[in-house]
């Protein structure tokens, strides 16, 4: 039986999955603008997007737009190197799972 | 955990993951108001014009409707995710109206500006800004509105001054007026679909 891929466990949390994925098809993207698309709470979201930084898989940046704070997220390339193995690990998974 | 349920998971995570890319490239800012507030703004222009003081009637109602516009997006899109189409789209259109606002301010100071001309560039500008983002966006409804100005843009060399004027009236009505509602419309039911999603 061939040895089957281990799922990178940064990765595999059912919102930092959703937080990669959503980062992986835009240039960056605001706190609200995660939140709105995860339907996370703030504490929840905050607490996430820390692990995902502390991987090094995305980059925060703080800055004021309007004398409002603004918290931009982007992917780096160590994030997107995650989610494209993770997305590879995931179909070889499904695929043994099905020809099993 | 069963295998089955273990796969079901998985498929699941599959699944979010392509939703959750799908979501972010989605287009998610709206920009068909722009079009209807052009739209009208071309048509508060020429009403104006039609009655006097052309000269002042095209470069205030312009410049007013940048204005409103730049005031609109600081307002709305402050939350919304940057995208690599979507700054494709705002480097098109910020360049077409730079470049169509100095070149017909220019023609309009040197009076060398006439309907035809006028016509001409409006109509070869927006026919190319048009164009562009529909092939970008693979949208054939903008393509549409893109022929009907390169059309315009063509009458206004050939035609006589009436016939310049409908044409360039039936661009606006059509290519801005109906698309720019037409679009929102669009917006607003992808909207409904996003929130049903989340």
């Amino acid at each position: 039986m061939p040895e089957l891929p281990e799922l990178n466990p940064v990765v595999h949390g059912k919102l930092r999955l959703a937080l990669l994925s959503l980062l992986s098809g835009v240039d960056e993207a605001e706190f609200t603008w995660l939140r709105a698309k995860t339907g996370s709470t703030d504490g929840n979201l905050g607490a996430q997007l820390l692990k995902l930084e502390e991987a090094g898989y995305v980059a925060v940046e703080k800055k004021f737009v309007q004398r409002k704070p603004q918290t931009l997220y982007r992917m780096t390339e160590a994030g997107r190197a995650a989610l494209t193995e993770y997305v590879q690990a995931l179909k070889q998974l499904l695929g043994g799972a099905i020809g099993s | 955990m069963t295998a089955d349920s273990e796969e079901l998971g998985l498929n699941d995570r599959l699944s979010l993951i392509e939703t959750m890319i799908a979501e972010g490239r989605r287009t998610t800012e709206s920009w068909g108001w722009t079009f209807l507030l052009w739209g009208v703004a071309y048509f508060v222009a020429i009403g104006w014009s039609a009655i006097g003081n052309a000269q002042v009637a095209w470069p205030v109602t312009m410049i007013g409707a940048s204005i409103v516009m730049a005031i609109l997006i600081s307002r709305t899109v402050r939350s919304r995710p940057q995208t690599t189409v979507g700054r494709a789209m705002r480097a098109i259109w910020v360049a077409m109206g730079i470049s169509m606002f100095m070149l017909l301010m220019c023609l309009g100071i040197s009076g060398r500006y006439d309907l035809h001309l006028f016509v001409a560039i409006v109509g070869a500008m927006l026919g190319m800004a048009n164009a562009t983002s529909s092939m970008i966006l693979k949208w054939k409804m903008q393509f549409a509105c893109a022929v009907v100005w390169w059309a315009s843009g063509a009458v206004a060399c050939f035609g006589n001054e009436i016939q310049t004027s409908i044409a360039f009236l039936v661009a606006i009505f059509f290519c801005q007026i109906v698309f720019g509602i037409y679009c929102m419309i669009c917006e607003s039911r992808k909207r409904k679909l996003g929130g049903a999603h989340a």
